[in-house]
């Protein structure tokens, strides 16, 4: 009986699988209306952004047809889209917008700006940097996120220092941290400000606030080993001489996400962080009786900072060009950078100026205008735009050596250096060949 | 080898071997539409500068050369590779192999049991990665908390350069349970019971059965998997790209995730293609040697005598 | 107490003991699964609020039924590919004798051996055009062509062991060598079959990699993908990750489990002969 109710099924089940197999791709409603493919890399939250339902009620001619993508291989997933020559016509991402751009694999934005006036001062002035490569506009910058000092009061008062006074200074810091470090049998059990831990890397930041020029001008030379890193690592190096490195490791491994990050765990009374901690705290740790102040800087030199970058442009080989860029400038709109704002968990920083200063906030507000400022002084992270990625692995490599004591930071940051600029060089004339070789007005 | 032209007059012969070729005829055609044209495009690449968003540049053998030569990365990447599939398969196919020897009693209960050990296996990578990174946490872990229960201070493991690739390899040793024990106990189950009956009879112990029925019979499969394990253990990736990136000081950086950066990080695609060229013809001649040593311990029973 | 009994409690320990070891990274996934969001991280074992409809939210974050239903279309297609095609290709390799074969072989070991980060790119090339972006061809029409060298690895390695007289006498008696493969190969094999058909099953219901490039429709994707895509966001989590995690891997292990019964008997070789 069952061997025959068996074979039953399988006459249907075939014919069903073999209609799958050959079943025609997706065909795209007609419903009159232009459809923009906008793949957007899925932000904190997964829904559909504010930005397309709201485009999409308020215009009758063009429909946003939405898509989130995964963070991870992203780059994968645009790069294949890119190449099969049928990407969707509006992309949102994060990776830096110069490894896209210099590769051609984006669409100047530039006599689309002028044809529509579009004002190109809505953004904080550091983003704009980002979205420029050699002398064309590839983007429009989004969101950011902006870093700022975090500091524990709580634990500044028990280590006998005015919470409302916070370090100024690097050697402020410095001496801080050993105040606010503690150790139970022979173990860490409280750190005053690791400079490895974190996001943003603090000796390049402390390089920046020096001075440090990493390109040459023409953009042939690099220099990792410039006078300014060195300075910046000889300075971390010493101020890790104060701690048990192993023993550092160890405990800096027992941090982990949300409520059991090192800053919220209350286990790093100090540290460089993103504005998106504010709502962090508030979802994880409400009670934490923290401040916020500008990062510090040595004495004499300016405060510095670096940027997220969030942007959206549209790929080389997309269709619905005026579609999407008319989209494009409805997302980065005051109304509905403001509107965005208020829906996001773990808000991001609109790029939109006036609506990062006016997007309501909770009790963190004068925090919040903190790190505004601090977007002043922000650098961007493309450093090297050719060779971006192996930069930033260069660079880790080489302050791993250093504060492993494997080499000094002369040294390390040279022998990374020699990497780096052997990999300019290829990509370089890599660049001269295709311009005389590849066939692309402006990327149509 | 014979003389074709005695495929060509015997009759028996010629029908089978001209069922030979109809029958490998998908694989064929397969391997010239999927295979070939791939193949022949990464040579090309491997010759190339290209970063896939735009058009290749013909650049002849120099990523070889610049790989062999110039590059600070790449030997240790091999010596990486090597040292964590020298270290692994072995314990991999003799970890397996004992486990589908134990999982095959016909005791109660034992397809649970297996079950269990099958479980480890289907976990994807990058939930792997995370169980993993909090088990060998060197402060709160399992392993750590477990190993202080005896009185040992555990090491640091991912954190530490000397312990990153044994704590990979420690990995491994949780998937014994799956598709590799599977295939072993198969081919334990395909060994005819009355040859076992005959040691028995002239007064033989388990280990004899083990050592000369089991053993040789199942001997192609073990050869299969230790072929495929060193071809996979080559390419091992995953794992360092999501819990260590290649650290600490790089001695995770396995040749394949250097590669994965070179051509998704860096978009050096010609050079990644020939990275992956060179890695292919390293596990040839580890493949090849294996083959050659095969003659030696490999036991066919179809082909060989009683 | 008898010899064998105490063989059997013996075993019967050690399978115990390793029980144990084997199946903490499931309960770890499985208690994390159940934890409130915030208690994740957290290196306790029991969570302090079992939030069982963290199993409920999966469905709402990703679109489970239909990523299932997917799933399930591209494995069964892609098991019945391989398993046909690469027992045939294992058969003309593992039992009989033509010109070329050995040398042949060797080019089907060598296409294991190529890193697929690589071929990725010229293959995704020609898929588009051949005009099978966007639907699941690439993913299930090459299964019909060879099954994948591994499993014409294996299941030669088996066949071989098969004595060749056995076949030998039914050439003799006048059998085509399509029934000799149908008839007497195939029903030998079983367990070998069986293995190729859960290891296809394994590999395509866990691949992400495949569906990422070559799915781009929000309706196309798979499990795999679905929970890559959730786990690949900023803040995903981690707790309904877990959940979808062994939603997911509950399919594989029954089946396992049901599979198991081909390697509960164990056959023999002389019984054929009669």
């Amino acid at each position: 009986m069952r061997k025959h109710i068996a074979k039953i099924l399988l006459l249907p089940l075939a014919a069903y699988l073999m209609y799958a197999l050959f079943a025609s791709p997706h065909t795209v409603v007609d419903d009159g209306k232009i459809h923009v493919r906008y793949w957007f890399v899925s932000g904190p939250e997964e829904v559909i952004p504010y930005r397309v339902t709201q485009f999409n009620k308020t215009h009758d001619d063009i429909f946003v047809d939405a898509t989130p993508i995964p963070w991870n291989e992203h780059e994968k997933k645009v790069l294949t889209a890119i190449l099969s020559g049928n990407p969707p016509d509006v992309v949102s991402l994060i990776a830096p917008v110069q490894q896209w751009a210099s590769r051609m694999s984006l669409r100047p934005l530039d006599k689309l700006i002028e044809q529509d006036d579009f004002d190109t001062s809505y953004v904080f002035p550091a983003l704009w940097e980002e979205v420029n490569y050699e002398g064309h506009v590839f983007a429009i910058p989004t969101h950011t996120a902006s870093y700022a000092f975090f500091y524990n009061k709580k634990l500044f008062r028990n280590a006998g220092l005015d919470p409302e006074n916070p370090p100024n200074t690097w050697d402020e810091v410095r001496e801080y941290s050993k105040k606010l470090t503690r150790m139970d049998d022979g173990d860490y059990t409280q750190i005053g400000f690791i400079p490895a831990y974190g996001n943003l890397q603090v000796s390049v930041l402390l390089a920046n606030e020096l001075g440090a020029k990493f390109l040459s001008d023409d953009g042939k030379t690099v220099h990792l080993d410039n006078e300014q890193m060195v300075q910046s690592l000889e300075w971390i190096l010493d101020y890790y001489s104060d701690y048990d490195f192993d023993k550092l490791i160890s405990f800096q491994s027992g941090f982990g996400y949300a409520d059991q990050h090192g800053f919220l765990a209350e286990k790093v009374a100090m540290m460089i962080l993103d504005h998106t901690f504010l709502d962090g705290i508030d979802i994880y740790k409400p009670e934490l009786d923290f401040g916020v102040s500008a990062i510090p800087s040595f004495e004499g030199y300016e405060t510095s900072s670096s940027t997220g970058n969030w942007w959206m442009a549209i790929p080389r080989g997309a269709k619905n060009v005026k579609a999407a860029w008319e989209f494009m400038q409805f997302a980065v709109s005051y109304e509905v950078q403001v509107k965005e704002a208020t829906l996001m968990k773990q808000r991001l920083m609109p790029a939109n100026i006036n609506a990062a200063k006016d997007t309501a906030l909770t009790n963190n507000k004068k925090f919040y205008n903190v790190l505004i400022e601090q977007m002043q002084y922000a650098k961007t992270p493309s450093i090297v735009p050719l060779v971006n990625g192996t930069f930033w692995r260069e660079f880790t490599f080489a302050q791993e050596r250093v504060i492993r004591h494997i080499q000094p930071p002369r040294q390390s940051l040279a022998q990374g250096n020699k990497v780096i600029q052997a990999e300019l060089i290829r990509a370089k004339e890599y660049d001269i060949y295709v311009r005389q070789n590849m066939e692309l007005e402006e990327y149509q | 080898m014979t003389n074709i032209l005695e495929y060509i007059k015997h009759p028996l012969k010629r029908k089978q071997a001209l069922a030979g070729y109809l029958f490998i005829s998908p694989w064929i055609i397969g391997f010239l539409v999927f295979g070939i044209y791939p193949i022949c495009m990464s040579v090309y690449y491997s010759l190339c500068q290209y970063d896939v968003l735009r058009i290749p540049q013909f650049i002849g053998f120099r990523n070889y050369s610049d790989l062999l030569f110039n590059d600070n990365y790449f030997w240790g990447s091999i010596w990486n590779t090597l040292f964590f599939t020298v270290i692994r398969v072995p314990l991999v196919i003799i970890g397996s192999l004992l486990l589908a020897v134990l999982v095959n009693n016909a005791i109660k209960g034992v397809k649970i049991f297996r079950t269990i050990y099958f479980i480890p296996s289907i976990i994807t990578g990058v939930i792997l990665s995370s169980l993993w990174l909090w088990m060998l946490n060197p402060q709160y872990g399992l392993i750590n908390s477990m190993l202080a229960y005896i009185g040992i201070d555990g090491p640091l493991w991912l954190n530490d350069p000397n312990w990153s690739k044994p704590s990979i390899i420690m990995m491994s040793l949780w998937s014994i349970g799956g598709a590799r024990m599977l295939v072993f106990l198969a081919a334990l189950q395909s060994v005819p019971q009355h040859l076992y009956e005959s040691v028995e009879l002239e007064g033989g112990n388990w280990w004899h059965k083990f050592k000369h029925i089991t053993l040789p019979l199942i001997s192609p499969i073990i050869f299969l998997w230790s072929i495929l394990e060193v071809i996979v253990s080559m390419q091992v990736f995953i794992e360092a790209y999501i819990m260590t990136k290649g650290g600490p000081l790089n001695s995770t950086l396995f040749y394949n995730l250097y590669l994965y950066n070179k051509a998704f990080d860096d978009f050096e695609m010609g050079y990644a293609s020939a990275m992956a060229w060179i890695l292919f013809i390293i596990t040839m001649i580890i493949t090849v040697i294996q083959f050659k040593g095969s003659k030696r311990w490999v036991y066919y029973e179809g082909e060989g005598a009683k | 107490m008898t010899q064998k009994k105490l063989k059997n409690i013996m075993i019967f320990s050690l399978l115990t003991l390793l029980a144990v070891m084997f199946i903490i990274p499931f309960l770890w996934i499985l208690s994390t699964s159940l934890k409130p969001e915030s208690a994740v991280f957290s290196f306790q074992w029991l969570p302090e609020t079992w939030k069982f409809d963290n199993y409920l939210k999966v469905f709402e974050k990703i679109p489970f039924l239909l990523y299932m239903k997917n799933s399930i279309v591209i494995s069964l297609i892609t098991i019945i590919g391989t398993v046909l095609s690469s027992s045939i290709v294992a058969y003309a390799f593992g039992c009989l004798e033509w010109p070329g074969r050995n040398t042949i072989f060797i080019f089907v070991i060598a296409t294991m051996m190529l890193p697929l980060q690589v071929i990725m790119i010229p293959l995704f090339i020609m898929f588009k055009e051949l005009g099978w972006l966007n639907t699941i061809k690439p993913l299930t029409i090459p299964a019909f062509f060879g099954g994948g060298a591994f499993n014409i690895f294996l299941l030669r390695q088996f066949f071989k062991s098969i004595p060749k007289s056995l076949l030998d006498a039914a050439r003799i008696d006048g059998c085509s060598e399509f029934r000799i493969y149908w008839s007497i190969v195939i029903p030998l094999a079983k367990p070998a079959l069986a293995t190729v058909a859960i290891l296809t099953f394994m590999f395509t219901w866990n691949d992400f990699l495949g569906p990422l490039i070559y799915l781009s429709e929000k309706a196309q994707g798979t499990l795999a993908l679905g929970i890559a895509q959730y786990a690949g966001q900023m803040n995903p989590e981690y707790s309904v990750l877990m959940a979808a995690s062994v939603l997911m891997m509950l399919p594989v292990i029954i089946i396992f489990f049901l599979f198991q019964r081909y390697f509960i008997q164990a056959f023999t070789m002389s019984g054929i002969k009669e």
